[in-house]
């Protein structure tokens, strides 16, 4: 027998709880397209880029401002529970990874200026081009982790054995041994670079194991959030 | 009331002497005692099935919250605790419910001996119409308790978080005073007679957000001393005060066209607020479906 009293209700809350995830994405697609200007001014050197992002990283931060603020309206108003509550607060999470992964996306296109210097040791300049296509990869994988809220994929992308560190340090390594009147400016521009791009691809394990978290309730997966 | 239930010795239910120091578990830790174990519990009404299948453990000095849509049949169930169904001729109550493993519906074990152990506090708050102190004092008198009467009252006010605002006209009407000073002079009131337990039906219904962070601000302070049982329609309240927490619903018999309240979930508060294991509990906490 249908029960006519039972079924979805507070059905504005729920769009809104909808757009919001939406919003997210949409964020998280202007990082990526930082991303993509990062790989291109750090393989390039397209100085040009720089203003471009410049404007884009502003975007990205305003729209952290407004969905932070948006949820904490959903809080105020809605006093959400269970999943509805892990939902605001891993987005609340992962709003600040995004806006993070998008600083440090910026900070290596402004090394764009110093092209010249990155590339002028070609064997870190190298392992900085494949730190940049590994951190990538991590962060789109995170973000389709998102936008399915795929359980099995955000596991994969927490648990896989990931070669970033042992690039940081063969770039470490290779810096060391640099030698010449540039080599304490190569060495500092690829630090800081390969230091970012390190930094990206844990943020974006982070947002995987938040969604792990989000989908499953359990806390133990926040440990995985910690860097 | 009618009672169907298994036999127990009838000199383990008397004289109901529940006190910790005396329980049985006593070696255990406070916390994990338990004062209630309910064992498929079913409450009928004549033919009607209101509540089936209770099965839930209430420990020592611990907040436990029922909830669930109207109907479901938590004030129902909230009432087997101190036999308050007793009082209802057509009410028949099947399946156990022990107190400090005493079999609470043994017919040796009195029921006014219940109810002064198992104390209650309703909706609406129902001071009598006589002064406050009178009020306090009533339970005491009735129970044949001795010592200073002052003293009691004065204990039993300040335990409710009162004796501050009334200790100036004790010997005023308690009507006179505000919803929520009612209420916590019935909370008073329940509190003189030195129970085990309070039961407390949606205490906070009828009472404004002031009054209820005071309610709420008692609980937390007299959980120390008491073990406390609460329906709520109000989940943010559950969720600020419980620490366990029940959640029932109703299912429809499609013969009859009746409803009865089962009982889906039972877990700590913090599980069933965050990461609830039935899908009808998450359905419903988080309010998006009715």
């Amino acid at each position: 027998m249908n029960d006519p009293s039972t079924g979805p209700v507070r059905l504005a809350y729920s769009a809104e709880l909808d757009q919001l995830r939406l919003q997210v994405e949409v964020m998280a697609i202007r990082v990526d397209e930082n991303l993509e200007r990062m790989r291109e001014a750090l393989a390039n050197g397209d100085t040009a880029i720089v203003a471009v992002a410049l404007a884009a990283d502003d975007e990205i931060d305003a729209m952290n401002v407004s969905l932070t603020e948006r949820c904490y309206d959903l809080l105020r108003r809605e006093a959400p529970m269970a999943s509805d509550l892990r939902f605001i607060v891993s987005v609340l999470r992962i709003l600040g990874e995004l806006e993070r992964i998008g600083d440090l996306a910026l900070r290596v296109v402004k090394l764009s200026n110093d092209h010249h210097l990155l590339a002028g040791s070609a064997t870190s300049f190298e392992i900085l081009r494949t730190m940049t296509d590994q951190a990538i990869e991590r962060y789109r994988q995170s973000l389709r982790a998102w936008a399915s809220m795929d359980l099995v994929l955000a596991n994969a992308i927490v648990t896989a054995v990931h070669d970033m560190d042992a690039f940081f340090e063969r770039l470490l390594v290779e810096l060391f041994h640099l030698q010449g009147p540039d080599a304490t400016r190569i060495a500092v521009s690829s630090f800081y670079a390969g230091r970012a791009l390190e930094r990206i691809n844990d943020h974006a394990a982070i947002i995987a194991a938040r969604l792990r978290y989000l989908l499953t309730g359990d806390p133990g997966h926040l440990n995985a959030e910690v860097r | 009331m009618n009672r169907v239930t298994t036999e127990t010795p009838p000199e383990a239910a008397l004289p109901l002497d529940v006190r910790a120091s005396t329980h049985p578990h006593s070696g255990r830790a406070e916390h994990d005692l338990p004062v209630f174990e309910v064992g498929d519990l079913n409450v009928y009404y004549a033919g009607f099935q209101a509540v089936r299948d209770v099965n839930i453990t209430v420990r020592q000095r611990e907040i436990t919250a029922l909830i669930g849509p109207s109907g479901c049949g938590k004030t129902t169930v909230l009432r087997c605790f101190n036999r308050m169904n007793d009082l209802i001729p057509t009410a028949r109550v099947e399946g156990k419910i022990d107190y400090h493993g005493i079999d609470l519906y043994h017919r040796a074990v009195n029921p006014v001996e219940v109810r002064r152990r198992i104390g209650m506090v309703f909706q609406k708050p129902n001071p009598f119409p006589k002064s406050i102190y009178d009020n306090v004092a009533y339970g005491p008198r009735v129970a044949g308790m001795k010592g200073d009467m002052d003293e009691r009252v004065e204990r039993a006010l300040r335990s409710a978080a009162l004796w501050d605002e009334v200790k100036d006209r004790l010997k005023s009407s308690a009507l006179g005073l505000s919803g929520g000073q009612q209420q916590r002079v019935c909370i008073a009131r329940a509190i003189a007679v030195e129970p085990d337990v309070i039961l407390m039906d949606e205490p906070c219904s009828a009472l404004d957000p002031i009054a209820t962070g005071r309610i709420e601000d008692l609980m937390r302070e007299i959980k120390e001393r008491y073990t406390i049982m609460i329906v709520t329609h109000n989940m943010q309240q559950a969720a600020r005060i419980s620490d366990m927490c029940a959640f029932f619903t109703t299912e429809v018999n499609e013969t009859s066209d009746t409803r009865t309240g089962l009982l889906i979930e039972f877990d700590s508060t913090a599980k069933m607020f965050s990461n609830p294991s039935d899908e009808r509990t998450e359905n419903y906490v988080t309010g998006r479906f009715g």
